[in-house]
């Protein structure tokens, strides 16, 4: 999984949000390393809907502007489940290495 | 007009590049999130957000949009885009070649004739285009389950075979026999079972899959 579309997930785990509420959400999750462009950003929502992760969950009119909210599907969240612990497997045998090999890994 | 009314009617320019379907359902989102997205008192699209627009458009036109039940048909249409670059570069070699090769002589042979050189380059561009086309237009209608083009592309790969024999120079050969490789790995995954559910008709998929799923227990 790419590290935009697990950002895109992990914003809207704990709730709807619409495309503007997950470019701030994700560029705060990720200490401001990640920041999506609209574009990148509908790419991926668009991909993520056709394999049923994502859904619509409402729209409204703000200021005259429309605005889509997505939410994670029960497919979404575990797939969303699945990646976060394989990267998390991933990441603490790369740590007991480094600990191994006496590196500075705390 | 205001900064934003000029901002927000080039960006509306830039939606062009997108696939119609997505610019009717999501245009207008896009755009309000393009538009918070860009500084007070800006007037132009900046040159990295138009980027990435573009970007997307095209992308969105041309990825495959293969659902995940048919993984085979999607690695195929991948190899088909590869098809398409790898003979896109083939084109700019051979182009550049005879360009330095036969600048000295001033006319190559071109089917038994001594050709000038600009003839030859655009005879050349020609049949590149062409083939370019052939493997994008594979690559879209494949993608969009036509049968047809299952069909088409498996065609088209048994005349690249015929013709196979009639490459000569090291490059020739190289770039044949990788753009054949492709058709080989690309005609195998289109004829595959998961390929074939694929293309069936809507009727015959579900009388076909409900048929072949019921002995299966997952």
């Amino acid at each position: 999984m790419q590290e935009a579309t697990f950002m895109i997930l992990t914003a809207l785990s704990s709730g709807s949000q619409h495309g503007y509420g997950i470019i701030t959400d994700v560029e705060e999750i990720s200490d401001g390393r990640v920041q999506l462009r609209p574009g990148t950003l509908y790419a991926a929502l668009d991909r993520l809907r056709a394999d049923e992760l994502i859904e619509v969950e409402r729209e409204e009119t703000v200021d005259g502007r429309l605005r889509r909210y997505y939410r994670l599907t029960t497919a979404g969240t575990k797939r969303l489940s699945a990646e976060a612990t394989r990267l998390q497997a991933h990441a603490t045998a790369a740590l007991t290495r480094l600990k191994l090999a006496g590196g500075t890994a705390t | 007009m205001s900064d934003q009314a000029k901002l927000e009617r080039r960006y509306r320019r830039l939606l062009a590049w997108y696939p119609a379907l997505f610019r009717r359902e999501h245009g207008e989102e896009l755009i309000a999130v393009v538009m918070a997205c860009s500084p007070d008192g800006q007037s132009r699209p900046g040159l990295a957000a138009s980027a990435d627009l573009i970007r997307s458009g095209l992308w969105m036109r041309l990825r495959p949009s293969v659902p995940r039940s048919a993984p085979t048909v999607a690695a195929a249409v991948r190899l088909m885009y590869a098809g398409a670059a790898v003979t896109t570069i083939g084109l700019i070699i051979a182009i550049l070649s005879v360009v330095f090769v036969g600048g000295r002589a001033g006319s190559l042979r071109l089917l038994g004739h001594s050709q000038p050189l600009p003839v030859v380059i655009a005879v050349g561009i020609m049949v590149g285009l062409v083939l370019i086309g052939l493997w994008l237009w594979m690559a879209r209608a494949n993608s969009q389950g036509r049968n047809w083009a299952r069909i088409l592309s498996t065609v088209l790969f048994g005349l690249a075979t015929l013709h196979l024999s009639g490459w000569t120079g090291v490059a020739q050969v190289v770039f044949a026999v990788v753009t054949w490789l492709l058709g080989l790995a690309v005609v195998w995954l289109l004829w595959r079972p998961t390929s074939t559910a694929f293309f069936k008709p809507p009727g015959l998929t579900q009388a076909g899959h409900s048929a072949e799923a019921s002995p299966r227990s997952d």
